[in-house]
């Protein structure tokens, strides 16, 4: 995953914030617990949400210790913990979508991106193997996403077609920790428009950038003469998967982490669309752009 | 059955003003305006079915004993416009409500293109939006709306969609003022109860 899910600090209470991070803390220690001091650098905000929804909704016990960072001695942490399989599930998610992504890399980067991408892959694969040992199915989840990921690009497929093998796979994670089976058919629209959100704003972020290697990107039809008309298309598509996103959020039973899960929705995500659809343009020079509009006129 | 006080999530000694209040954010919050056409419509009536319940139990209990089965809430969101003619469209909607979503989709391409009106364009809206992908769920809407401007339901359905692009009901909108747009003013609206907790609880 790509690290858009996340709160608005701002707008987030000291406590919960400090929770927030316990949970992020929590979730590398158990990832180098089940796999290995490497495995922790898998580690993302994406999957930090992940673990506290499905603590929250199976109204799992958390309890804080205290601790040294293992990464960085001198700083003194907060780790959370949970008496259910939240942080397990989290964990693998996290160690196998890795794997995956590197592979991925491996097959369509440049020379050092990919030479990069063939060591990580290499330290990451006894981690994953172990993951997929223990949770066939989300290895099966993700191999087949990236499959219909490939061939929907391959067919230079629109906004809806390309979202979906992510948006799918979401929702078929969100179902994996469903405490009853009326919040099943919630937690997978919810899943199902998080995926989607998720991949578009990736999609958005990087729209530039593919246009300019002449990647694949399921926005590069929509591409208008002007950036901030360009940039305000995404929104738009963006902004109706955030509703139907919202829409089932309310629907779900959220139990402790409310503040902070309420935060991710409601000023997370629309302060994560400003950032990455009109701040960096603001910054940048627009010269970039039109290099790139013009290459792909030719 | 749930504590009642739970579901309208109001301390035991709340007032009757304040327990009104809590009953009507909420019923607000669930209406089945919002959900309308979701994939999540049923969740949304179920969620709504027990908030009234909640409210009318907790009514009944504080008259002493007095039962009381009026239900203010209940009535104005099961009736649903039904304004097809043809059975093709009927069956569309039926299969459409089950799910069936493969089915519909089938049925609704084997009409022909000549005889595909502003009507056609709107289920394959509605079906669009129930699986998720939006994009073509606005572009054929704006056709439809296109095709027969004066249809009072496929207006109403474009608008709303319309809404949700521009950030309305969630996401960014660009054009609102830094912190109180009318988007944040909304939201703080449809789910004040967790802004108030996040900023102003003690």
């Amino acid at each position: 995953m790509f690290g858009y899910l996340q709160p608005l600090k701002d707008e987030l209470r000291l406590k919960d914030f400090q929770l927030y991070k316990s949970v992020y803390c929590g979730l590398c220690r158990h990832l180098g617990k089940d796999y290995g001091i490497l495995s922790r650098m898998t580690l993302s905000y994406d999957c930090t949400v992940l673990a506290m929804l499905s603590m929250s909704l199976n109204h799992e016990k958390c309890s804080v210790t205290k601790g040294r960072c293992t990464c960085n001695p001198a700083k003194k942490c907060m780790f959370c913990d949970s008496d259910g399989e939240s942080f397990a599930l989290a964990g693998a998610v996290s160690v196998i979508m890795s794997y995956y992504k590197m592979k991925d890399t491996i097959q369509d980067s440049g020379f050092f991106k990919k030479t990069a991408a063939f060591f990580i892959k290499a330290v990451l694969h006894r981690n994953y193997k172990k993951a997929a040992k223990k949770y066939p199915k989300i290895d099966e989840l993700v191999s087949d996403m990236m499959k219909h990921q490939l061939e929907a690009e391959k067919n230079d497929a629109g906004v809806d077609v390309a979202a979906e093998p992510t948006a799918k796979l979401i929702s078929a994670l969100c179902k994996e920790f469903s405490p009853n089976e009326s919040q099943t058919r919630v937690l997978e629209v919810f899943g199902y428009f998080v995926g989607r959100w998720i991949y578009l704003i990736d999609a958005a972020d990087d729209l530039e950038k593919d246009m300019k290697h002449k990647n694949f990107n399921p926005f590069s039809t929509k591409v208008q003469e002007n950036i901030s008309d360009t940039m305000t298309y995404c929104n738009e598509v963006l902004n109706m998967t955030a509703s139907q996103l919202v829409l089932s959020y309310e629907l779900l039973e959220i139990d402790q982490y409310k503040e902070i899960l309420n935060n991710i929705i409601y000023a997370g995500i629309p302060s994560m669309q400003k950032k990455c659809l009109f701040d960096k343009y603001e910054k940048t020079k627009t010269t970039d752009y039109y290099e790139a509009l013009t290459q792909k006129t030719l | 059955m749930n504590d009642p006080y739970k579901v309208l999530n109001v301390p035991y000694n709340a007032t009757d003003e304040e327990i009104k209040q809590a009953y009507r954010k909420l019923a607000k919050k669930y209406h089945p305006d919002r959900y309308q056409n979701s994939p999540l419509a049923e969740s949304a009536s179920e969620k709504m079915k027990e908030i009234n319940e909640a409210y009318d139990r907790i009514k009944a209990e504080r008259k002493t004993g007095k039962h009381s089965n009026s239900n203010s809430y209940g009535n104005y969101y099961t009736s649903q416009s039904e304004s097809t003619s043809s059975d093709i469209y009927r069956e569309v909607r039926i299969l459409i409500n089950s799910e069936r979503y493969d089915q519909a989709e089938a049925l609704l391409d084997s009409i022909l293109s000549i005889d595909r009106d502003a009507n056609w364009y709107y289920y394959k809206s509605l079906l669009a939006y129930r699986k998720g992908w939006l994009e073509e769920a606005y572009n054929y809407a704006s056709t439809a709306c296109h095709i027969d401007p004066s249809n009072v339901e496929y207006q109403a359905f474009y608008n709303r969609v319309a809404e949700q692009r521009r950030g309305n009901y969630g996401g960014y909108r660009p054009s609102s003022a830094d912190g109180c747009g009318c988007c944040d003013m909304l939201m703080c609206m449809l789910c004040s109860d967790c802004f108030c907790n996040g900023c102003c609880g003690t």
